[in-house]
């Protein structure tokens, strides 16, 4: 399973790339594989604006129905409209061509609470061990 | 709990998900690759979850018509049949294979219910019955696919082309690999390709074999399967999975399964159907194809200006590329053509369609 080395992470399995006041926003290697298949991909509309933890895209696979929250509290400014064609990106580049959307941050300090890479492997390894 | 294979599964690099109880392979690769290749080339399955039960005893036969809704002075030793087991109320207890083999049947409940059926079964059992529930014993394999013949031939030397479909046969000393145990096979399944499904004893032999049968199937491009496509699969072609499909109590008549029963004879759950098909309106069975984007799950509403029904099983279907469910709907709602809404997490309009939503060969 990869985990990148230069994004950030939260618990529920989102990672963040930051460029700027700028956030790329997507699911991890982990969480793709335990959606299994993303067939539907449902992206917010640009200029919506979300508060950390709330629902900014659902992914629908073969097995269930995931819902991927904000990690940080802000504007989306673009979306992958790829996804709306082929969702399996999300499976196949999860964290290139697969991303989900991109947010203008509200507050850059909200990024201090979210996990590096080596947090997160930190904590899928202890999930495992359960 | 997890069936003898699971190390193998993991060493296989399988995704779990636990169903009924059971820790068992979702997915090894990618649950669309996996079902694609048994509609076009064959996969193997681990279905050791499902249940086993033998019923012996000079009355057997007999009570096996009282229990079912089949004849089974129908089904002659060498035969199988798919069938049901009702309540006196008339309502699906289980949908079942069993199989007719020398001086037994075999049959094989679903995941889960094997306790609850053996028991149903010691209560009604009448002369001389004897009921042996041996589920953790068994192992269960299932090779699927329209090369399933070709990789089983380089494993088992009987002429397994020969079994009509249901029809089941004792391997002795038919096997092409070293094999220590008992193994039954019958021409079964639930993909609605050709198929054919192993029993082994004990349970733990299945591990071996289920390597030899990757290893001899490699030339033929076998994969393994889990049960994410095992449900996409049965799904296309309408099959029910009784932990949806009949969960609240459901008849034959509501699930679309009339033409298992066999009116001719006395069985449990009779008389309440006679009753029940007095009635002009009840939910039935009903095959949704989607025609905008979004998936169906289980527990979605059916609309058409009023609610009409509810989803049982939902999913993608890899064939079709488009959104499928099997759904109650009202029998006075229930024209095909019509188009209606499937109101759950987001609103999807659909069509009610014939089944099942892939014919065979097509995919």
């Amino acid at each position: 399973m990869e985990i990148r080395e230069n994004l950030l992470y939260t618990e529920t399995h989102e990672w963040i790339l930051k460029k700027d006041r700028v956030v790329r926003i997507g699911i991890s290697d982990y969480a793709q594989d335990s959606l299994t298949d993303i067939v539907y991909v449902e992206l917010p509309q640009i200029g919506q604006r979300f508060k950390k933890g709330e629902v900014i895209v659902t992914l629908e696979s073969v097995k269930s129905v995931a819902e991927v929250y904000a990690p940080v509290s802000g504007e989306i400014i673009a979306v992958n409209e790829k996804l709306n064609d082929e969702p399996g990106l999300v499976n196949k580049m999860p964290y290139d061509d697969g991303w989900l959307v991109e947010m203008k941050l509200d507050d850059e300090s909200e990024l201090n609470l979210l996990m590096d890479a080596k947090q997160y492997e930190e904590m899928l390894n202890k999930s495992k061990d359960l | 709990m997890k069936t003898a294979l699971y190390e193998l599964h993991k060493e296989l690099g399988a995704t779990f998900t636990n169903f009924m109880g059971y820790e068992m392979p979702l997915k090894y690769t990618s649950v669309q690759e996996e079902h694609l290749n048994v509609r076009h080339r064959v996969g193997i399955f681990d279905v050791g979850h499902m249940g086993n039960i033998f019923v012996r005893g000079k009355d057997a036969m007999k009570f096996i018509s009282k229990i079912t809704v089949e004849n089974a002075e129908k089904i002659t030793e060498g035969k199988g049949q798919y069938t049901l087991l009702l309540n006196y109320d008339g309502d699906i207890l289980d949908d079942e294979v069993f199989l007719h083999l020398k001086n037994e049947y075999l049959f094989i409940p679903n995941s889960g219910m094997h306790k609850k059926i053996a028991e149903w079964m010691k209560e009604n059992a009448e002369g001389d019955v004897e009921i042996e529930d041996v589920s953790s014993d068994y192992s269960i394999l299932a090779v699927q696919g329209p090369l399933c013949l070709d990789v089983l031939r380089e494993i088992i030397s009987f002429d397994i082309a020969s079994l009509p479909l249901f029809g089941c046969y004792e391997i002795k000393n038919e096997m092409k690999i070293d094999f220590e145990g008992r193994c039954i096979i019958s021409r079964t399944g639930y993909t609605g390709e050709r198929g054919y499904e192993l029993y082994i004893h004990p349970a733990e032999e299945a591990v071996q074999l289920f390597k030899k049968i990757l290893e001899a199937g490699k030339k033929y491009g076998i994969m393994p399967v889990g049960l994410g496509a095992r449900d996409t699969l049965r799904l296309e072609k309408g099959f029910m999975l009784a932990c949806n499909e009949f969960e609240g109590g459901r008849n034959p008549i509501e699930a679309g399964l009339e033409w298992c029963i066999d009116w001719e004879h006395e069985f449990i759950g009779k008389d309440a159907l006679i009753e029940f098909k007095k009635k002009e309106d009840y939910e039935k069975i009903t095959f949704l194809e989607c025609i905008e984007a979004g998936i169906p799950r289980k527990g979605d509403i059916v609309a058409k200006n009023e609610e009409i029904g509810i989803v049982t099983s939902g999913n993608f279907s890899p064939c079709l590329k488009k959104g499928i469910a099997l759904a109650y709907i009202k029998t006075s709602h229930r024209n095909i053509g019509d188009e209606v809404y499937i109101e759950g997490r987001r609103k999807i309009k659909a069509r009610i369609v014939k089944g099942p939503f892939v014919k065979k060969g097509e995919c």
